[in-house]
């Protein structure tokens, strides 16, 4: 996977306005090209390419107006009936680091992929969901904080947003 | 105590200070470019090698606590007024060595940088870790020539270019010292408050047991603890005296692709050296992000997010070291929650790798700053 493609660069964009973190915090989390594998295989690159392709246009189109990029972002993408369920989708994916099958009506109008299941991409996918940051706690049973750390406040700092 | 070259070594109390001063110098220097390596490993791959670097890491951090110890324990101060200024000790200009740099054992053969994890910086943790054994009277001062400005350990009455060899060999002559100091003093040499002592219920399961230092037994125990953890217990065997693998072993694992294995009921059974016979296993050089080696701050474009990110890295750290080294200075509770810092450090480290350093023509991802703010 090639993380300078435009395609990538794309996806992290969209993550990063669905999301509400930073470019920045979604790199940082180790998971982003996981993540952009496990849509694309999921959902295949036609979909996929569509979806990128969508965003890109509202993206320019809004020329760095964040209410104009949101506006199009809630009629084109999210009140769509194809891309909608998939932009839930990855927001869950990058929250709590599990993509949910699609919903029956997706699957019957768009297609049934064999992979589109609901499952924990990886192991370390789960310490990094963007849930820990939002509520400021350390993710439960893991990211260890050192010994009796657990009589300080918690390290993790409030996301900014 | 004079050596067979003529060089009189550590003969007073203030000469052993320096020494110790240097030795924490040292155990730090080797841990920035550590964590580089451990943290450029990308999430959930190689975790043999993620394990082996981890754990030494985690020694380095019980070998500085140790010195500190040694430090305290022969009236060692980390805040000091020295010719109307402050001086100290983690936080001193001098304490982090601009990387790439020698280490300040003065060894010129090679120099310790931060970078990604690899077969050369493996091959330089290697160098890092040598040993080698010097029999008692012998010089334990290697003359080498100097090829450039390096940060050396200065040997008194020796010349610039007299370095030791090996990280054994310095401590091997910080343990001369304190018997020489000791044969001369007597128990006045440990004059140090014992309450500034860490002891084990404020180092918590750190890469070994910390030795708190109150006489020259303690003192010995501690210096040894250091020096068989990296090289083992002698040349020509692989583990040290709690029988565990030297760090020169544990790495050249990395380099072998396969484990050493320690017999620890009968240690004369275990692997010879360089000839492991443990399981095998696969080292992913590719599943590593391509950061930028010795990074600056000014490597980063001013206003994005990595810049911002590798400010606050810089600072986080040098918090870290301030709130070490107040822990050694007399408030032993306060090192659980400075320790506990570095697990957020590990955090601010990771997110910098994985992200790629906005308009770098080569493709780089950014790594984290060890500067004093």
């Amino acid at each position: 996977m090639d993380i300078n493609s435009p395609e990538f660069k794309n996806f992290i964009k969209l993550s990063a306005v669905l999301t509400g973190y930073s470019q920045f915090h979604l790199q940082g989390t180790g998971q982003a090209a996981l993540y952009f594998d496990t849509v694309k295989k999921i959902i295949g690159q036609n979909i996929f390419g569509e979806l990128l392709e969508t965003f890109q246009e509202l993206d320019s189109k809004a020329q760095n107006d964040e209410s104009i990029l949101i506006d199009g972002l809630r009629s084109k993408i999210l009140s769509s009936e194809k891309f909608g369920p998939i932009a839930r989708n990855i927001i869950k994916l990058w929250y709590i680091s599990t993509w949910y099958q699609l919903p029956k009506e997706w699957r019957d109008t768009f297609g049934t992929e064999e992979k589109d299941e609901t499952f924990i991409p990886s192991p370390a996918a789960y310490p990094e969901g963007l849930l820990w940051p939002t509520i400021g706690v350390n993710p439960p049973g893991a990211k260890g904080q050192g010994y009796a750390t657990w009589s300080e406040s918690p390290s993790v700092s409030l996301a900014k947003s | 105590m004079t050596t067979d070259n003529g060089y009189n070594l550590i003969t007073t109390v203030e000469e052993l200070h320096y020494y110790l001063k240097q030795a924490m110098k040292l155990e730090h220097a080797t841990i920035p470019p550590y964590i580089t390596a451990l943290y450029s490993i990308q999430p959930g791959t190689n975790l043999e090698g993620f394990h082996i670097i981890r754990q030494v890491a985690v020694e380095e951090m019980l070998h500085l606590t140790l010195v500190a110890n040694v430090f305290n324990a022969v009236g060692g101060k980390f805040v000091e007024q020295k010719d109307g200024k402050v001086q100290t000790v983690l936080t001193a200009p001098d304490f982090i060595p601009p990387y790439p740099t020698y280490l300040p054992t003065g060894s010129v053969d090679f120099q310790v940088g931060l970078g990604k994890f690899s077969p050369a910086t493996i091959e330089t943790f290697i160098k890092i870790e040598r040993a080698e054994e010097v029999d008692e009277g012998k010089p334990l001062v290697v003359s080498r020539p100097v090829q450039e400005h390096c940060h050396f350990l200065t040997i008194h009455n020796g010349q610039p270019s007299d370095t030791f060899y090996s990280i054994g060999l310095f401590y091997a002559e910080i343990i001369r010292g304190l018997n020489a100091l000791y044969k001369e003093m007597g128990n006045a040499l440990f004059c140090g408050d014992p309450q500034r002592q860490i002891t084990p219920e404020y180092y918590y399961n750190g890469g070994g047991d910390i030795v708190p230092v109150t006489d020259l037994r303690s003192a010995i125990r501690a210096i040894r603890v250091i020096q068989e953890q990296g090289e083992g217990s002698r040349v020509g065997a692989i583990y040290d005296a709690e029988r565990e693998l030297g760090h020169y072993y544990r790495f050249e694992q990395l380099k072998q692709g396969r484990y050493y294995i320690v017999n620890r009921d009968d240690p004369e059974q275990s692997d010879r050296p360089h000839q492991p016979t443990g399981e095998s296993f696969t080292v992913d050089w590719d599943a590593v992000y391509p950061i930028k080696e010795n990074a600056k701050l000014s490597d980063y474009p001013v206003g994005t997010e990595v810049y911002e990110a590798a400010k606050d890295f810089q600072s986080a750290y040098s918090k870290f070291l301030k709130d070490i080294e107040y822990a050694f200075d007399g408030h032993p509770e306060e090192l659980i929650p400075a320790v506990g810092g570095m697990f957020r450090l590990k955090e601010q480290a990771s997110y910098l790798m994985r992200n790629p350093i906005p308009e770098n023509k080569d493709g780089l991802n950014a790594a984290p700053i060890f500067r004093l703010d």
